[in-house]
């Protein structure tokens, strides 16, 4: 599983970092700043390229707010792909990511991520990552059994 | 007078070509199965980590370390770009390994000097392929390559006077001299010989008597008579091997033949690369307890064929095979090559046309299609291998070096 993102603050807009009020998640690596994204903050949020812009958006529905949402951030690609989400008229989004996360590693991403972007109830977006079964480099790496659906990579 | 060139942490530096993003941060790459360090950023060993630390360790000790999947394919790239920006400089250029060359070192230009020379081609390859790179230039390649590891990083050092020499060595334990590891400096050291300096001035005769002709050859190289030339072309290979990890523990026969033809098949490519045919089929396996095994198979003609080579792993793997043991490492080996052209065909068995040209149908597919499309049966026991797809780029056969 990826519990989190990194993203260059170079690549987010500082109306943004702004708005959300991100500057408590932005941390410094190697001299250079960037925002961390994880699962765990609050409220977790991740960046998105929705509507051909960047924007920040809330990440899954782990404080359950939503019924008809899952109550977690990702969602199998398999499920997407048997239209499982189709009531919802799900989008799909580009996450942007300078670095992924899982069970302490960080590691290397070219892109982005792959996520589905939602509706709740009060019409306010909601990503949640795509996944799908770890290939055997991934799982010896971060010891996940699953994996974030990467865009034009395969790790 | 002899340059050595050896690329800073290449394969992290390869990296940060294409992602600039990860320049002053510290980097590992990781190897064939994504669980050890092969390399390492400056930033990272700084860290405590070093080549070969497992993983699981190195994020303990180093957090905000970023993990990179190795491409060997990437770094091949990059490393005969760098080779030909050298060769703009200096010529003839030896293709010692994917990141160290040895070259002539003469001043190119009149009234130039070597170490601006130096300085020059270190500064090209910086700006031509993005790699920093260090630079010993000395009178023989053994003090050259102990010398350029003294200006790391981006370095580049020339050591012309004797003084100079003899103070660089005298900094310098004997086991930085590649070829005297830990065993050899233990029986140098009660005589005394600790440093490079002492290795240098002890009697040729001692050196030899303790550590054969092998270190006397160094010591004659340490004194500056050099010893071996630099050689722009690899000696034809006396034995070409392929193998390796089996990504794992291996109990199942089925699953070990497999690893076995996947090895063959491997080592047919490199024998068409090379031109070259075996008398002989040998399999190593290495053993979970420590222990290892091996079978060889002689061929009744010499062969690259895949049929012919696949009987003879066959037997090679029956007489390695220990039942009921696990396995975590296999070669296949041909030991006894034979240039393609000129060997003795068998009195009874005629070439088989059919089967040269299966052989051929299987090379255009793979050409054509992409590496072990068409493969053998056998190899469905490996679905981690080949269904997965990320071990597009799992294998570091990078041709023509002089060194593993």
């Amino acid at each position: 599983m990826c519990s989190a993102i990194a993203l260059a603050t170079s690549e987010l807009p500082l109306s943004l970092l702004e708005q959300h009020g991100l500057e408590d998640r932005v941390h410094d690596r190697g001299g250079e700043k960037e925002v961390r994204f994880y699962w765990q903050a609050r409220p977790a949020l991740l960046p998105v390229w929705w509507d051909g812009r960047l924007q920040v958006v809330k990440w899954g529905n782990r404080d359950r707010a939503e019924r008809t949402l899952p109550p977690t951030g990702w969602t199998w690609r398999e499920t997407v792909e048997d239209g499982k989400w189709s009531a919802m008229s799900p989008e799909p989004v580009l996450v942007p990511a300078t670095f992924g996360y899982a069970n302490g590693v960080w590691y290397k991403v070219k892109q982005g991520l792959q996520g589905v972007l939602v509706r709740d109830r009060t019409g306010q977006p909601v990503v949640f990552l795509v996944t799908e079964p770890a290939t055997r480099y991934y799982r010896v790496m971060t010891r996940a059994e699953w994996m974030p659906a990467l865009v034009g990579e395969v790790i | 007078m002899v340059g050595h060139l050896d690329a800073d942490c290449f394969y992290v530096s390869a990296e940060r070509v294409r992602h600039p993003d990860l320049r002053n941060k510290p980097v590992g790459v990781l190897g064939n199965n994504g669980a050890c360090v092969i390399a390492k950023s400056y930033e990272m060993r700084a860290a405590g980590v070093k080549t070969g630390t497992p993983i699981w360790d190195a994020v303990k000790l180093c957090p905000t370390g970023v993990y990179v999947k190795r491409d060997f394919y990437w770094y091949e790239v990059l490393s005969r770009k760098m080779l030909e920006a050298v060769s703009r400089h200096f010529s003839p250029v030896e293709y010692y390994s994917i990141d160290e060359f040895f070259f002539r070192a003469n001043a190119p230009r009149a009234g130039q000097r070597l170490h601006d020379a130096a300085l020059a081609v270190r500064d090209h390859i910086l700006e031509a392929c993005g790699l920093p790179v260090t630079i010993g230039v000395a009178r023989t390649r053994t003090l050259a390559k102990l010398f350029s590891d003294t200006a790391k990083p981006f370095g580049a050092v020339t050591v012309t006077d004797r003084d100079h020499e003899r103070e660089l060595l005298a900094r310098l334990p004997v086991t930085e001299i590649s070829g005297v590891g830990g065993r050899r400096a233990a029986r140098l050291a009660p005589y005394g010989i600790r440093t490079c300096l002492d290795y240098a001035q002890a009697e040729g005769r001692l050196i030899r008597q303790l550590l054969t002709k092998t270190g006397y050859e160094l010591w004659l190289e340490l004194n500056g008579h050099p010893v071996t030339p630099i050689r722009p072309e690899r000696t034809p290979h006396q034995v070409l091997a392929r193998g390796g990890s089996l990504m794992g523990n291996v109990e199942d026969p089925t699953v070990l033949w497999a690893w076995c033809v996947r090895h063959t098949e491997r080592l047919i490519e490199e024998l068409h690369f090379h031109n070259v045919r075996t008398d002989a089929l040998g399999v190593s396996l290495a053993w979970k307890d420590g222990e290892s095994t091996a079978g060889v198979c002689k061929l009744p003609v010499p062969s690259d064929r895949f049929d012919e080579l696949l009987d003879g792993a066959r037997t090679a793997l029956r007489r390695a095979y220990l039942p009921r043991k696990v396995a975590t490492h296999m070669h296949v080996v041909a030991p006894e090559l034979r240039r393609a052209r000129g060997f003795q065909l068998s009195l009874f068995d005629p070439p088989n046309a059919k089967l040269d040209a299966v052989a051929r149908v299987k090379t255009a597919v793979n050409e054509r299609y992409g590496r072990f499309k068409l493969r053998s049966a056998s190899t469905l026991y490996l679905p981690a291998v080949y269904a997965d797809p990320a071990n597009n780029f799992d294998i570091c056969d990078v041709r023509g070096k002089v060194c593993f």
